[in-house]
């Protein structure tokens, strides 16, 4: 897998169904891309989309897989962390969907608008698209309604917690920040996307203001009652790092980015001169809409063994919107969901008995620019249900683990889109 | 001919499958060790080692001493248990069979030269090939990224690999002797075996 090239970015607005997601192509109307075989449609290209995508080609070549995705470019969640204390470039961490292409998936960058279980059907704009088994992985969507103030703030409150222009905007404020200033990092609620995600963000700010800004503060507003993951080892890691500030159990409810403050649900304020507000999030909008949700309407309930939605037949959902499972939402999971789905959707085509695999788990997280730790999580099926087998930690902090961070990136990019 | 070339037409119409990369036994249950050691076990990186082409005796043996807490690995022994779980035999048949591809980092030239002199001292037990005796228990060592080789002979060294086994006892004597520059050397040299 390479990084996207100008040649490979300009081919991908060529050939065959890639021609009509061309902006200047005329609207897609009725069935655009009529069926010729057994077609599997893949919502969002991500971590599980993605992989879902590329392993239906490999495990059956004769399975017609169509791609909907609307970004143009892959960036990486993992790792974009390390975009804020200036370790990593965005760049890095971008990817062009061309090694897709080359396993035959064909790639539409559009948006699935509607999703018509009875028909067998998803809906793009004015047209649709046919299939005989359609594997949703939308990603989470944010619960902007949650916090009094976030929608009408638009982008002067930033999430960053879907890697691209949000993120080099947020190291952009970073490093304009005041010497002085104070940064404010809010956590939502269980369950979020990442669950060590935003303490490896903390540990990425506080780390550049260390070196950059030491007069700076990092105030963490979290609205669990702990850290949510690794606590011990991050507990550990901010050792280093006297400039931050950390308080659990305060949710944040609203935020005024006029006079620059965030209101927890007690009442208490914080001013901020930058804020990093990650609101409380659901299964992506497509999802919801598609009525693949629970009846808390935020997550979707699968059958563990093929990632069938309980509530519609021949719709699979993997990643970040199922619920359920004893599993975090992480990119290896999804990446993990996608490849066992995709078998799985391969067998029931072939009128096959799906075999019963569960997925595995690594986060690492970086706790400066060298160092990591890392949790580890194995499962079984027992009784057709998700069972973990063992969890396990680094024994503390260490480059040896960096470095395996490294191996583990170039892998699993490699195992999604090479 | 032409008789067989239609059997074998209709054949693939009927069932509708065609066969890809992971119709191979063992491929399915091997899916999550992608996310580290890359499709098909050839791991792009230098840091984790490449599972394809490896013998499955080997394969079988780390395993076990992972799952057993043997050779520590917080990564490993969570997977190696799920291995087990879900049958070693077959995921050790699976890699076994696949053909390895040179390491992606390619190791310097002059390193390998220098490591290739140094080697005399390994092949009593690796081979002059490298590729080790599965009798003696001895692994093949050749086309595994430089610095995943270098980085299990300084663990050795340490004592940090399977510590207190004493039937390595001798072997991490032996490498408290090497110079950790020699060790780059040698794991360059080994690396660019085929
Ligand atoms: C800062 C940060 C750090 C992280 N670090 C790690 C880490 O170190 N390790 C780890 O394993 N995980 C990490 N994660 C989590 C990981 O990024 C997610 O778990 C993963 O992206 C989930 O994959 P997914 O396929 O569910 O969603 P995504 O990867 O978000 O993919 C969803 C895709 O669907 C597309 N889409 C949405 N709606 C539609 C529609 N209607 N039509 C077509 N396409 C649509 C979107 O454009 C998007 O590309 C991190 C996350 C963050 C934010
Ligand atoms: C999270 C990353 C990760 C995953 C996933 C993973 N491994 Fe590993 N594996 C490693 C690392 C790191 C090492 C080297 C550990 C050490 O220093 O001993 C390793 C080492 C090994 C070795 C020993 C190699 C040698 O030459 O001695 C075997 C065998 C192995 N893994 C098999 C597997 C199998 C089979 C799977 C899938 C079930 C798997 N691994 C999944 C990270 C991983
Ligand atoms: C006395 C016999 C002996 C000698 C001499 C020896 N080795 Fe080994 N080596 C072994 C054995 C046995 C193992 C497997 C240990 C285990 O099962 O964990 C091994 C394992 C290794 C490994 C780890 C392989 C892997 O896949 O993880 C490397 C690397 C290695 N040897 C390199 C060398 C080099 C280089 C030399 C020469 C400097 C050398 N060895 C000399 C017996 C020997």
């Amino acid at each position: 897998m390479t990084r996207v090239t100008r040649r490979e970015f300009l081919a991908t607005s060529g050939t065959g169904l890639g021609l009509l997601a061309t902006g200047c192509a005329p609207a897609l109307k009725g069935d655009f891309a009529p069926k010729t075989g057994r077609r599997v449609v893949v919502i969002g290209g991500g971590w599980g989309g993605a992989t879902a995508a590329k392993y239906v080609r490999l495990a059956d070549p004769s399975v017609e897989v169509v791609l909907l995705e609307p970004g143009r470019r892959f960036v990486s969640c993992p790792f974009s962390n390390l975009v804020l204390s200036g370790v990593r470039t965005i760049d890095s961490l971008t990817f062009g969907y061309g090694g897709l292409r080359k396993h035959g998936v064909r790639v539409l960058h559009e948006t699935a608008t509607a999703i018509e279980p009875d028909a067998r059907r998803v809906r793009v704009g004015e047209g649709y698209l046919q299939y005989d088994r359609l594997i949703v992985s939308p990603g989470v969507e944010f619960q902007t309604e949650q916090v009094e103030g976030l929608a009408e703030a638009g982008d002067q409150v930033l999430h960053a917690w879907k890697a691209g222009p949000q993120t080099v905007m947020l190291a952009e404020r970073l490093r304009a920040m005041p010497e002085g200033g104070v940064f404010v990092l809010t956590v939502p609620p269980v369950a979020y996307r990442c669950p060590p995600g935003p303490y490896e963000r903390v540990c990425q700010v506080a780390w550049y203001l260390k070196n950059a800004k030491p007069r700076a503060k990092l105030i963490v507003l979290d609205a669990n009652q702990n850290v949510v993951s690794k606590t011990a080892l991050f507990r550990a890691a901010w050792q280093a790092y006297p400039n931050l500030e950390y308080r659990a159990s305060n949710k944040v409810v609203k935020v005024d980015p006029g006079v620059r403050q965030v209101t927890t649900e007690f009442g208490d304020t914080v001013k901020y001169d930058v804020v990093n507000l990650i609101p409380p999030q659901r299964a992506g909008t497509i999802a919801v809409q598609a009525d693949l949700v629970s009846a808390d309407k935020r997550w979707c309930e699968v059958n563990h063994v093929t990632y069938e939605s309980v509530k519609h037949p021949n719709v699979h959902v993997i990643g970040d919107s199922t619920i359920g499972l004893p599993v975090p939402k992480s990119g290896n999971i999804a990446n993990a969901m996608g490849k066992i789905s995709a078998l799985a959707v391969v067998r029931l085509l072939n009128g096959k008995e799906p075999q019963a695999l569960a997925p595995g788990n690594t986060c690492y997280s970086w706790v400066n620019d060298k160092e990591a730790i890392a949790v580890v999580n194995a499962y079984k099926i027992d009784g057709g249900k998700v069972v973990q087998i063992e969890q396990k930690l680094t024994p503390g902090q260490s480059a040896q683990w960096g470095q395996h961070a490294l191996g583990w990136a170039a892998s699993i990019w490699n195992d999604m889109l090479g | 001919m032409r008789t067989t070339l239609a059997v074998l037409v209709v054949l693939a119409v009927a069932s509708g499958a065609a066969a890809g990369p992971l119709d191979a036994p063992g491929a399915d249950k091997a899916v999550v060790c992608s996310a580290c050691h890359g499709p098909g076990g050839q791991s792009p990186s230098n840091v984790m080692p490449i599972l394809a082409g490896m013998p499955s005796w080997y394969l079988k043996k780390a395993v076990q001493d992972y799952a057993a807490g043997r050779r520590p690995s917080p990564e490993m022994e969570p997977y190696a248990k799920q291995v087990l779980q879900l049958g070693v035999d077959e995921i050790a048949a699976y890699f076994s069979g696949q053909t390895r591809q040179p390491a992606a980092v390619r190791p310097d030239a002059a390193a390998v030269e220098r490591g290739r002199a140094a080697a005399a001292q390994c092949v009593v037990c690796h081979a002059a090939s490298g590729k080790g005796d599965p009798g003696k228990g001895i692994p093949d060592i050749t086309g595994q990224p430089q610095g995943y080789l270098q980085s299990q002979m300084l663990l050795f060294k340490a004592d940090r690999r399977s510590p207190g086994d004493e039937s390595l006892k001798a072997l991490k004597a032996f490498f408290r002797q090497i110079a950790d520059e020699q060790i780059v050397d040698l794991a360059a040299y080994y690396s660019s075996l085929r």
